[in-house]
């Protein structure tokens, strides 16, 4: 068979949103892989020029279905900076826990796609299930299912509910039970680990040059976590390991998330027990001074930068995001180049695309 | 975790089959599946939840602080005729914008919108969607929601009654109430640090024309912009006044300002706005209604 | 009573009936009119016609209930995969009996739906594909007896079927990738294509171990007839001297009806939805319950290769356990389906070719040793 190229989107299964791979295939193999985003752009940038500063918190939430909460919290962590607020103790608390519940949900919901991609049905709906209590318990929280508009500047928009923590500690007890049941399906399956084992290597060096950040550099061995290396938040306090691995293939990225939940797990167990009491908001200037703001957030899918502008009125001169993803999926190429048809699944779900923040 | 530790799948397919095979007898023969049949069964949803809105025409004050904070401007304020009420001003939702943020409900100074835990909004017709203020209203919804946001009690003042006796400052255990003249009138008026103040209420026992009462306020999160009178614009006229939804303003007579008349005779006096800050809830109607440009408030759109 | 009997006495009584009717009408006829109709009369009465009438009848009979049959495993399907991923499967439509009428509304809805073929497609194919498929699966069903007196025969004597039913089943059964490969070549999109190459590739890759392990159990039987290898498993049911066998023939179905862990070429994620992309309405509705047909006909293969056919305790009727027998291999193809993901196609046929067809060879090694030492 001749060389050919096949789109694989932008209405495609395996996309997850709406974007655009194309690849060249030799037969099975692929020899060139060519990314097209941009189809979901909404120019949330310059939206935020138009709206005033609590205005975008809902629309920063719009950045990403997959974990919102991490997004309108980093929005609010760069506009703090900008206005210099300082945020009640419980609020940081609550804000860690939260985001930490989002991680949960996040990468469960990325596990489920990449289940649902490789074919294992069970896989998709077992995790999307106990996502649903992680979302449940976000519910009840902030009061919304999917972009839940909770963090505010200056702290969060409501207390924690009546019988919270009792319930929270039973979604962790019953997560940390699922989680080895996705162990035994996923690691004990011969056939996932056929799949896994080996494709799509990323190197070291080349995820570094390349820009890639998040589970999918640690997969590759470098030991590189915002929580860590530049707390912000509460972060300092909480007792977690970051999960790497060494080997920057489909599987080392598999489990590099997997023990991210369980650390996530930890440290929400540690926020609930060192949450103080006290109040969980103030009331935040209307107005930001003339200024720069500068807000950096370990999101589930890498590293999130939020940059502020002010200029003394109560809307921002300019917001500039960077998105963990759009850095990811420029590296795509290189990670696909050799492997087989079928390994483009495997790889680009191993990646955790989300569109919304990738094209903004 | 090194390479050479990697886990061994044992038995190839056999243990995600076991795993399989206990959801399988579960939900077979021990139960029933995860799954909420939706239209018979349906998740109980919190209080918090937020899902159509409800207007308490009771205690909304008509102030449009919902239409100014409203990201997608899909709030409007529509005139109404209520036999008890008189003629008054509420606001409308288009619910086929709303993003259901929250932040009316939030931003409603007397806590009368609410959202309720109603999700099922979807209509054939897009006009449907549109709903007026009698389409939302629920005087009774308030009894039944538990409000989150903390209360306060706190002196208000009624300026028309005041008499600058100033006992109210000279009872403050917490030294939060000052005296402070009001440009070109000869009267003062006690400006209160609410910030500071504890809610001990011995200004209100003290004031001899019971001018200041302690009055239960919900406390806001959100800094609304605050007008700035400029004197020398300033007409009289009162309108700002008429429209206050809040009563927060108050037009005071400036001696020394009358006209003379022809044959001699003093005229009238002119007026001027004084502003109550500590009543005001920020929404701009008083910027909107003055004619004369005399108001200043920045961030809010004529 | 079997199934011919039972046929060719109700097409006896028609015949009766109507010629009753027929001479009694030709009595008030002219000379010239009564002989045609008394001619007519007696051909309809001959045995030559009647025989004819009563394997057309049989064959009606066998369509049904197999049809039947595979509405009850589409139901299985969809019920079972419903309980493994934890929901309900169908449940509105046919509430009393769970759901089982859902598959019929289905098919209704499939009816209405416009049937689009692509402007660039190459026509012929694009029609032929579909006739092929259904067309050669569907003749599966007609050589498969459900026990010694319910399958398709020419006399009353009990089990006197087509000679070499089972050889012709397994025949029929292959035809499937030719169909396969017309089906995605004539698409005119490279997804299709490539979903029939895969599937020609895999089809044929899996045939020969399927075969070979099908061989051993002829061998043992000596006979490619489904009553003779039936009764042949009288003593000791085939799995159990040759498991080796009956795994390697329960993977290669597996490859063969093209469920999950070898489902390459529909592979829902990189290749849209294979080599039915482009077909639409009762098309891919006769794609889908072909599919369900394949399953029921390799359900039926194993259980009359290896499970001892409708063998089983007196108190339920023959046809009824090989019935039962059918639905716990597919149920198990079930399972397996929702518990692994998919192989890759470099994978699927390394395992093909390198691990199941030595295993095949080996396992009728051990049946050639059986039936030489004469211990079966």
């Amino acid at each position: 068979m001749a060389e050919m190229w096949i789109n694989m989107g932008p209405q495609h299964p395996m996309t997850h949103g709406l974007w655009n791979l194309r690849v060249k295939i030799d037969g099975e193999t692929i020899v060139a892989a060519e990314p097209e985003v941009g189809y979901l752009h909404r120019g949330i940038e310059k939206i935020c020029e138009a709206r005033t500063y609590p205005q975008i918190i809902p629309i920063a939430d719009r950045l990403c279905y997959g974990s919102s909460l991490t997004w309108s919290h980093l929005y609010c962590l760069t506009i703090e900076d900008l206005m210099d607020v300082e945020v009640p103790e419980r609020a940081e608390y609550i804000r860690v826990m939260a985001i930490e519940m989002q991680r949960i949900a996040s990468h469960l919901m990325w596990l489920a796609a990449y289940a649902g991609d490789l074919g294992l049905a069970v896989g998709f709906t077992y995790t999307m299930r106990d996502r649903e209590v992680l979302v449940d318990l976000l519910q009840a929280l902030t009061g919304s299912r999917l972009t839940y508009n909770y963090p505010r500047i200056g702290g969060v928009a409501h207390d924690l509910p009546p019988d919270f923590e009792r319930d929270t500690i039973r979604a962790v007890q019953y997560m940390e039970m699922r989680l080895k049941e996705y162990e035994d399906l996923f690691d004990g399956s011969k056939i996932f680990m056929m799949r896994n084992v080996g494709i799509g290597i990323l190197r070291k060096e080349d995820g570094i040059n390349l820009g890639v950040t998040g589970p999918s550099l640690r997969a590759s061995g470098v030991d590189y976590d915002l929580r860590k290396d530049m707390p912000y938040s509460v972060y300092p306090e909480m007792d977690f390991e970051v999960a790497t691995h060494e080997d920057g293939d489909c599987y080392a990225r598999y489990r590099v998330r997997m023990d991210e939940m369980w650390e996530s797990c930890r440290i929400i167990r540690q926020a609930l027990q060192k949450m103080p009491k006290g109040r969980w908001r103030i009331v935040a200037p209307r107005n930001a001074p003339a200024g720069t703001g500068l807000g950096r957030v370990e999101d589930p899918r890498g590293e999130a930068v939020m940059y502020a502008v002010g200029d003394g009125t109560d809307r921002p001169y300019r917001l500039k995001i960077r998105s963990p993803i759009f850095v990811t999926v420029s590296a795509a190429p290189k990670i696909l180049v050799g492997y087989k048809l079928a390994d483009v699944v495997a790889i680009m779900g191993g990646l955790d695309m989300c569109i919304g923040e990738n094209d903004r | 975790m090194d390479a050479r530790q990697r886990p061994k799948p044992t038995g190839i397919v056999l243990k995600p089959m076991r795993r399989t095979g206990k959801q399988l007898a579960r939900t077979l023969i021990l139960g029933k599946p995860n799954t909420v049949l939706y239209p018979e069964e349906k998740l109980d949803l919190p209080q918090i939840y937020r899902g159509k809105h409800v207007l308490d025409f009771k205690k909304c004050i008509g102030c449009g602080n919902c239409v100014l904070v409203c990201p997608n401007d899909c709030m409007w304020l529509e005139k109404v005729e209520d036999p008890e009420l008189g003629k008054i001003e509420r606001p409308g939702v288009d619910l086929g914008r709303c993003l259901f943020c929250g932040f009316c409900a939030e931003v409603c100074p007397t806590v009368a919108l609410h959202m309720t835990t109603e999700f099922e909004l979807a209509d054939r017709d897009r006009d449907n969607l549109r709903l007026g203020p009698l389409d939302i209203r629920d005087d009774s919804f308030g009894e039944t929601f538990i409000e989150e946001r903390q209360k306060r009690l706190v002196p208000v003042l009624d300026l028309s009654k005041c008499t600058d006796c100033e006992m109210c400052a000279g009872e403050c255990p917490e030294m939060c109430i000052a005296m402070m003249p009001i440009e070109n009138t000869d009267r003062k008026k006690p400006e209160m640090n609410l910030a500071k103040c504890l809610s001990h209420g011995k200004c209100a026992e003290a004031c001899p024309e019971k001018a200041l009462t302690m009055t239960e306020v919900y406390e806001s999160y959100f800094d609304m912009s605050e007008p700035d009178l400029v004197l020398e614009k300033c007409s009289g006229c009162g309108a700002c006044a008429r429209k206050c939804p809040s009563e927060a303003i108050y037009m005071l007579e400036m001696p020394g300002t009358e006209k003379t008349l022809k044959g001699g005779k003093k005229g009238k006096p002119k007026k001027r706005a004084v502003f109550v800050l500590e009543k005001c809830v920020g929404c701009g109607r008083c910027h909107k209604a003055c004619r004369f440009d005399a108001i200043d408030m920045p961030g809010v759109r004529k | 009573m079997n199934l011919f009997e039972f046929c060719h006495g109700i097409i006896h009584w028609l015949v009766d009936l109507v010629n009753n009717l027929w001479y009694w009408l030709g009595d008030f006829l002219p000379w010239y009119f009564g002989d045609l109709f008394t001619a007519i009369g007696d051909f309809a009465a001959s045995e030559g016609h009647l025989l004819f009438m009563t394997v057309l009848v049989e064959s009606v009979v066998i369509i049904v209930v197999a049809l039947i049959n595979v509405l009850n495993f589409l139901w299985i399907f969809r019920k079972l995969s419903g309980r493994i991923l934890d929901f309900y499967g169908p449940y509105y439509v046919g509430y009393r009996i769970g759901g089982w009428l859902q598959n019929l509304a289905d098919g209704v809805k499939l009816f209405t739906k416009e049937i689009i073929t692509p402007t660039k497609a190459d026509r012929l194919g694009f029609l032929l594909a579909p006739v092929i498929f259904v067309g050669s699966s569907v003749t599966i069903l007609a050589v498969i007896p459900l026990s010694a007196n319910f399958g398709l025969s020419t006399t009353s004597e009990p089990g006197e079927y087509v000679s070499a039913g089972a050889l012709f089943a397994l025949a029929a059964f292959s035809i499937a990738p030719f169909a396969i490969l017309l089906a995605g070549w004539s698409s005119n999109n490279k997804y299709t294509l490539i979903g029939g190459m895969r599937s020609a590739a895999q089809m044929m890759s899996y045939e020969i171990p399927l075969l070979l392990a099908a061989a051993s159990v002829f061998l043992l039987a000596g006979s490619f007839n489904f009553v003779d290898i039936v009764d042949a498993q009288h003593d000791m049911w085939f799995f159990i001297p040759l498991f080796i066998g009956f795994v390697v023939f329960l993977i290669c179905l597996i490859a063969e009806v093209e469920i999950i862990p070898f489902d390459l070429p529909e592979a829902e994620a990189e290749l849209v939805e294979g080599w039915t992309t482009e077909y639409g309405g009762m098309r891919f509705g006769l794609f889908y319950m072909t599919t369900a047909v394949r399953s029921y006909a390799g359900g039926a293969l194993a259980t009359a290769f290896f499970l001892g056919g409708w063998q089983g305790p007196w108190f339920v009727p023959d046809e009824i356990w090989f019935l039962i027998k059918a639905y716990i291999v597919y149920t198990v193809f079930m399972w397996l389906t929702w518990s692994v993901p998919r192989v890759r196609i470099d994978q699927m046929l390394v395992f093909g070719w390198r691990r199941l067809l030595p295993l095949a060879v080996l396992n009728l090694l051990i049946a050639a040793a059986l039936k030489s030492g004469g211990w079966l």
